[in-house]
């Protein structure tokens, strides 16, 4: 009997005991509402998505992730009319890359490296991080030692073709016939496919309402090539960086202010060269191109529309083009590598301009906050999110991640998405960008439209880039 | 405690019965330095002298901190080196922003853009809502349903209305642009050119706001007395006579008006060029609307787009009493 009660005695002190600490725990857990700014789209809805169903903070808080979803269009000045106001509405925002040295030098983004020094898990995230999203999603001034941010998104632009039309015999006999080279069909026929052989595709493809195409004919008018030629944001420039960078050209080096030019640089043979190639090619869009409208979003639309061959856009925009309810040929799209532009060893140049989006931690927020989250990040940062983020769509920042066998299976544009990340780079990150890509924007599309020649466009965007970056103590 | 209460209820009876009694009364008895209850001080608040400052006090606050400190703040910017993305403290600057932003080319290239668009959109405006309006003015079957649906536009969001013209003159999927190929062979690239867009944008406006001037022109042509018109035909008159000699100065004043009203509006017009062209193609369409907001939200050059908002708005102010000094005058002649 006095064994029972003493098991009931303590049977009695454990639920007491348990009870106690659960009131405690019950008692020091906060509610932490961490809001953050980010583009409306796929990636960021699924983290918020996946955010709710898994994620439980360590600390025991109630930690609430409240997603502000911005449309892309007004992204940049939603965001940007939330910082400088002083509101301090955000916790954590998705910036794009080029955004940081305004927000940075605004005291609006929160350098982390003391954070990262004091986390062997921050600090195996940032080992890991392949280093092109290091450094156009991380440091200021760029390429330094100062960290601000951790991949959300990163993206890599691509070839997005109509599979049924390039691997159609009867198509790749008559292209055989007429240009003399394949009609890229297989990964590895793309891999070797340049310039050249993308122009040739371009007027190969360009059909008549009515001309026979594939196994069927075309509806309407068809187009053989698309890739950005638009005003807004910076659409034109993401394409045409590429060009200029494959033909040996250059953009204001901010790498090395106060030394680097913008005359003479961004305006020399090989720039002006590489834009040419760019405008030439264009002629195989359809007619948007010649309004300077035909953007990222447009381009996906003609593809899913099926108004033209072969796109190359954004992997972040691939989902719905995959997708039966918004795609009319999500069946039939697939993925490849980008064209370049090929040299003399034979050799295909693949430089291109970075995509995706860093999320970054704000100036205002308390250290629990702050801690909260990084805790967060840590969480997003982890092998198992990141690896259902690319099951889910997205692309992972992780090395180790997209090292694994069945990596490049999962979604049909991640083998290129991996094999082109070695040849990007980015643009400015200074608090000048977006007056220096509104202007250029603007003479690429006087460019585009035909205005102006390649030469003139890129005299007058030199100009301006010297004159606003010597009076921002920027150029010398 | 209860007595200031009570002294109230006499007072309020007084007040429907004698005013100034009734003033004396709540003087000597409901004041706030009693202090006595929270229900002293709201009689206080609200007793007869004071009730209709403090009904007009909210409206008042809001127009104070929505427009007026907003404007002062901002006027007081322009004489300040400042960015609203900076840290740094605003610095005084004079008139350097006024200088800089009157000998700026770029900004007489973008008015001299707002200028032809408001040149055409507005003679557009002014001949579709008069010809509209003299046909609305006659009899015919279906006339207030089909007017009801010539209304609709001017009832639409800037926004819809931009993304509708934008869409419609889209070249590869455009309506537009799909009936001119099947005319002619080839798509419509109506946004590839300058005037090509600019007239984009002037259809788009005029299609919007033609049913706002013929409104006005409508209210004027109904105000004419049938006399006169029985008059003009007895004297045979033509009808441009009849038109130049009676309806005519009928309308005159409210077509100045609908001019005026328009000039200002299509003066800052904005949301319709953003969506349709974004000011392209390159800066062909920039209007200086379109061009203050960049300077102002893109590139945060705070201090500097004050002060082209103040030139701004000294033009509106000028149409603005134009506007009221022929409203005034049309009050005078009815």
């Amino acid at each position: 009997m006095k064994h029972k009660l003493n098991i009931l005695g303590a049977l009695t002190a454990g639920i007491f005991a348990t009870g106690l600490a659960v009131t405690a725990t019950e008692v020091s857990a906060k509610d932490i509402v961490i809001n953050m700014a980010g583009p409306d789209w796929g990636p960021t809805r699924f983290l918020q998505e996946k955010f709710n169903k898994t994620y439980k903070a360590k600390s025991g808080n109630n930690v609430k992730l409240v997603f502000d979803f911005i449309p892309w269009p007004n992204f940049y000045d939603r965001v940007a009319a939330s910082l400088t106001s002083g509101e301090k509405k955000y916790q954590m925002v998705v910036s794009d890359s080029q955004w940081i040295g305004t927000f940075i030098e605004g005291g609006h983004f929160l350098k982390l490296n003391k954070y990262i020094d004091a986390d062997p898990t921050l600090q195996a995230i940032m080992k890991d991080t392949h280093p092109a999203f290091v450094e156009a999603y991380a440091t200021y001034p760029h390429k330094s030692k100062n960290y601000y941010g951790f991949p959300q998104f990163p993206d890599t632009k691509m070839t997005w073709f109509r599979k049924d039309l390039f691997c159609h015999a009867g198509e790749k006999a008559a292209f055989k016939a007429k240009f003399g080279g394949t009609l890229p069909c297989t990964y590895a026929e793309w891999k070797d496919t340049d310039w050249k052989t993308w122009a040739s595709i371009g007027e190969f493809f360009r059909r008549n309402k009515g001309d026979k195409l594939g196994d069927g004919v075309a509806a309407d008018d068809f187009y053989g090539i698309a890739y950005q030629a638009g005003k807004g944001l910076d659409f034109s420039s993401m394409q045409i960086n590429a060009f200029i960078w494959q033909h040996g050209g250059s953009i204001w080096d901010e790498a090395n202010e106060p030394k680097a030019q913008a005359v003479g640089v961004v305006n020399n043979a090989a720039s002006v060269k590489g834009f040419q190639h760019y405008l030439d090619l264009l002629k195989w869009s359809p007619p948007v191109a010649k309004t300077g409208q035909m953007d990222i979003f447009v381009i996906q639309e003609l593809i899913m529309q099926g108004k033209v061959a072969a796109i190359i856009n954004w992997a972040g925009l691939a989902p719905p083009a995959l997708d039966p309810k918004n795609s009319k040929h999500a069946k039939q799209i697939d993925f490849a590598l980008t064209p370049g532009l090929r040299g003399k060893d034979g050799k295909i140049s693949r430089w291109d301009n970075i995509g995706g989006q860093p999320f970054v931690l704000t100036t205002w927020n308390s250290d629990e906050v702050t801690m909260e989250a990084l805790e967060i990040v840590k969480w997003w940062m982890s092998p198992e999110v990141q690896l259902d983020f690319a099951k889910n769509g997205g692309e992972s920042g992780l090395m180790s991640v997209m090292a694994r066998s069945d990596y490049n299976s999962i979604r049909p544009w991640n083998r290129a998405h991996v094999e082109l990340l070695d040849w990007q780079k980015d643009v400015w990150h200074v608090p000048e960008f977006f007056e220096m890509l509104t202007q250029q924007q603007e003479e690429f599309d006087k460019a585009i439209t035909g205005q102006k020649t390649a030469k003139q466009a890129l005299d007058a965007i030199a100009k301006f880039q010297q004159d606003l970056l010597t009076e921002a103590g920027r150029i010398q | 405690m209860n007595k200031p209460v009570t002294n109230v209820a006499s007072a309020s009876a007084d007040l429907s019965r004698t005013p100034a009694a009734s003033n004396n009364v709540t003087d000597n008895t409901i004041t706030p330095a009693g202090g006595k209850s929270m229900r002293d001080f709201w009689q206080w608040m609200f007793s007869p002298e004071r009730r209709g400052a403090m009904l007009v006090a909210p409206a008042l606050i809001m127009l104070f901190l929505m427009n007026i400190f907003p404007l002062m703040w901002s006027f007081g910017l322009s004489f300040f080196h400042y960015k609203a993305s900076s840290i740094r403290p605003p610095r005084f600057a004079g008139f350097y922003y006024y200088e800089k932003v009157l000998t700026d080319p770029v900004v007489w290239e973008r008015l001299q853009t707002t200028a032809q668009i408001v040149a055409l959109s507005v003679l557009l405006q002014m001949v579709i809502g008069f010809a509209m309006a003299l046909m609305f003015e006659k009899k015919f079957p279906f006339r207030r349903e089909l007017l009801m649906l010539v209304l609709t536009p001017m009832m639409l969001s800037f926004v819809a209305v931009g993304v509708f013209f934008k869409l419609f003159y889209e070249p590869t999927f455009g309506i537009l642009s799909q009936g001119y190929a099947y005319f002619f062979g080839e798509p419509l690239t109506l946004l590839a050119t300058k005037w090509g867009a600019i007239w984009a944008i002037v259809i788009a406006d005029a299609w919007m706001w033609s049913p706002f001037v013929m409104l006005l022109v409508l209210a004027g042509l109904v105000s004419v007395p049938d006399y006169l018109y029985e008059a003009a035909a007895v004297d045979r008159a033509s009808w441009w006579r009849r038109f130049k000699t009676v309806t005519f100065p009928y309308v005159r004043g409210l077509l100045l008006l609908a001019l005026l009203f328009r000039t200002i509006e299509t003066f800052k017009i904005f949301d319709v060029v953003y969506i349709i062209t974004a000011g392209g193609p390159g800066t062909s369409t920039e209007t200086i609307a379109v061009y203050v907001y960049k300077v102002a939200f893109q590139f945060f050059k705070t201090s500097q787009s004050s002060a082209l908002s103040y030139i701004l708005l000294f033009v509106v102010i000028v149409l603005t009493n134009l506007y009221l000094y022929f409203v005034n005058r049309r009050n005078e002649e009815i």
